[in-house]
């Protein structure tokens, strides 16, 4: 037995969260073309269906691209701080993808190693993850390469399957998740079929359009990167990026950012923007000695980062293998073109920087 | 909401020009309750800032035994830093920290110290040599080489000469060639130069080698030479950072976070670290 909700009813369910008030987010389709996790107006503009993923991932739900750490105003030589506001609005990310909730635990991590941070902290607790599990993946998807699945169910609340006939079948992970769907659903003999370690194999889902998903060997990635520090192909992997950052800003798991002061002759506020390690400027010394001066040094702090610093802290890769870097690179490059370099690399096969 | 990037309001108490483009300040809380229970361990820096104008990331240069003030230093380089070039007595500036690890002074004990320090390099050595000198019985022989290109860029240089007097402390010091001063007294020469033909004891001792990425390189070969192990070697390091507290996420040099994991390193931890520095 299972419980499931028809999409009508899972409608009904947002459009009564938002007319409390509260903040949801979901895929929809902001203009022509382009898909992103934005704040819904009513559940309408919600899209279930159709594609792949959003071009931008939901970590901005819990780490904005600009905030407010605190304030400070000026009183002639007097100085005053003013507190940062707690977010206290609720928010309900529904039809998140799995790769995308997964990053939370990943972020989960980083913004609590010892020093703990508020702003983070309190609107993940404000903000309850309903997934929706993949039916398809593209090229660029390589999910069950780093131990993610196209049903991961790290990060969620409660993840929805499409069971393909107007209904989904709903399963709640935590208080969260059945709070939210607490009396909406009903019970019922169809199971959703998602069951599934990796699209390649997939049981009953619609059939994968472009082929198995790309599978990494990261045993092979990591023998490399355990001595690759030094190898003169960064060069060839970073030779047509063009540091525009695009990798990690749609990126659910890249958390860098800048802290700023912002206003005027009274006062203003320190503030916080996503930044990125493939800017000249992100490392650059008060000297001019920048320790990461070329684009391959930066491209390669980013697979590091990834596949190796953050890995030996926290046990697993920071990377969900959503494919969003390479999706949204005007160049094509992103973790999963430079992975299958380093892998053929390390198994002495001709590399070209491929293209996808 | 607390937050871990609020700093706390800090009194400049004075300002001193140490030469033609660094100066040294020192601070006091503005909150009594927070002066009192500030407590630091010298190596450590802080996050200092010019509301307003920006933050920058600084060595807290005084010795942890001083109650009544912290001090750091700058050189006048950029934005943060020209704007806390104009900062005067009674102005307020903004502190978060400490952060990083330290000088592990208690393993230091009972060893001979030797600090070698070039030019901007020497405030993150001072507060280590003030910490020695006031705990005097606790460590052997100190001997302090700090070399400036020229005498004009020397800072504290005025404690030198108070370092020089404490019991078994040797201070020597020295100017590029062609940057002493008809008066200069110390040695002219390169400070890895300098450090071979001073004769230091070194057995039992451990060296804090703080400098340009130059004087480091030359100096370290001396040292080996003098028998010390790249385990008795120190130094700090300095990268750029924003947060201070491991999460802004450039700082790290291979899969260590100087804000946290340094930014004092041994030579042979230096040695395993891929070249990110």
């Amino acid at each position: 037995m299972s419980e499931i909700i028809s999409q009508a009813a899972l409608r009904q369910l947002v459009d009564a969260w938002l007319g409390q008030g509260r903040r949801a987010v979901g895929p929809a389709q902001v203009k022509p073309g382009l898909l992103l996790y934005a704040p819904l107006r009513a559940a309408e503009e919600l899209l279930l269906e159709g594609y792949v993923r959003p071009a931008n991932s939901i970590k901005e739900a819990v780490f904005p691209r600009h905030e407010k750490l605190y304030g400070f105003r000026f009183h002639g030589k007097q100085i005053e701080l003013v507190d940062a506001e707690a977010p206290t609005q609720q928010q309900l990310v529904i039809g998140a993808r799995p790769c995308d909730a997964a990053a939370l635990p990943i972020l989960d991590h980083v913004f609590n190693w010892d020093y703990k941070d508020e702003h983070y902290n309190r609107r993940r607790e404000l903000t309850t993850v309903v997934t929706l599990a993949c039916r398809e993946h593209d090229r660029h998807c390589f999910c069950t390469s780093v131990g993610s699945a196209p049903d991961d169910p790290r990060g969620s609340d409660a993840m929805l399957y499409d069971l393909g006939d107007g209904t989904l079948e709903v399963r709640t992970m935590s208080e969260k998740g059945r709070a939210l769907f607490a009396g909406r659903t009903e019970s019922s003999a169809k199971v959703g079929q998602a069951e599934c370690h990796g699209l390649s194999e997939c049981h009953g889902l619609s059939p994968c359009h472009t082929g198995p998903e790309p599978r990494l060997d990261m045993a092979a990635v990591a023998a490399f990167l355990a001595g690759g520090f030094e190898d003169p192909h960064w060069a060839a992997w970073s030779a047509r990026c063009m540091g525009c950052g695009a990798c990690a800003f749609t990126c659910p798991t890249c958390h860098c950012f800048d802290m700023v002061d912002e206003g005027g002759a009274s006062g203003g506020a320190k503030v916080r923007n996503w930044d990125a390690c493939q800017y000249t400027m992100f490392t650059m010394h008060a000297s001019g000695h920048n320790p990461r001066a070329v684009q391959g040094q930066r491209q390669r702090q980013r697979i590091y980062h990834k596949f190796r610093t953050y890995p030996e802290k926290f046990g697993t890769p920071l990377c969900t293998g959503c494919g969003n870097c390479t999706r949204n690179c005007p160049v094509r490059l992103g973790v999963l073109p430079v992975l299958q370099d380093i892998e053929s690399h390390a198994k002495n096969k001709p590399i070209t920087v491929r293209t996808l | 909401m607390t937050s871990i990037y609020q700093p706390d309001l800090m009194e400049v108490v004075e300002v001193r020009q140490q030469t033609a483009d660094v100066k040294s300040v020192r601070l006091r809380f503005r909150d009594e309750a927070r002066a009192e229970d500030f407590h630091f361990r010298v190596g450590q820096f802080g996050m200092f800032s010019v509301l307003g104008c920006g933050e920058s990331t600084f060595n807290i240069c005084s010795s942890s035994n001083w109650k009544d003030f912290i001090e750091f230093c700058f050189r006048r380089t950029g934005k943060v830093t020209d704007a806390l070039w104009s900062i005067d007595k009674n102005d307020t500036v903004g502190f978060r920290g400490p952060y990083g690890n330290a000088y592990p002074m208690d393993k230091w004990a009972g060893k001979n110290l030797i600090f070698i320090g070039g030019g901007i390099a020497m405030p993150p050595i001072r507060c280590a040599i003030w910490y020695a000198l006031e705990n005097r019985q606790d460590f052997g022989q100190i001997t302090i080489v700090y070399g400036a290109r020229k005498v004009g860029d020397m800072v504290f240089r005025n404690e030198l000469e108070r370092w020089a007097g404490y019991e078994r402390v040797r201070v020597v010091s020295c100017v590029d060639p062609g940057g002493e001063t008809p008066d200069w007294k110390g040695e002219i020469g390169f400070v890895p130069t300098v450090v071979e033909r001073a004769e230091i004891p070194a057995d039992n001792a451990v060296a804090l080698v703080i400098g340009p990425p130059v004087m480091i390189k030359f100096t370290l070969p001396v040292l080996a030479k003098m028998g010390l192990t790249d385990r008795d070697i120190y130094t700090s390091l300095e990268n750029r950072m924003k947060c201070g507290v491991g999460k802004c996420g450039r700082c790290n040099c291979g899969p260590l976070y100087v804000c946290k994991e340094g930014p004092v390193f041994t030579l042979e931890q230096l040695k395993q670290l891929p070249n990110d520095y």
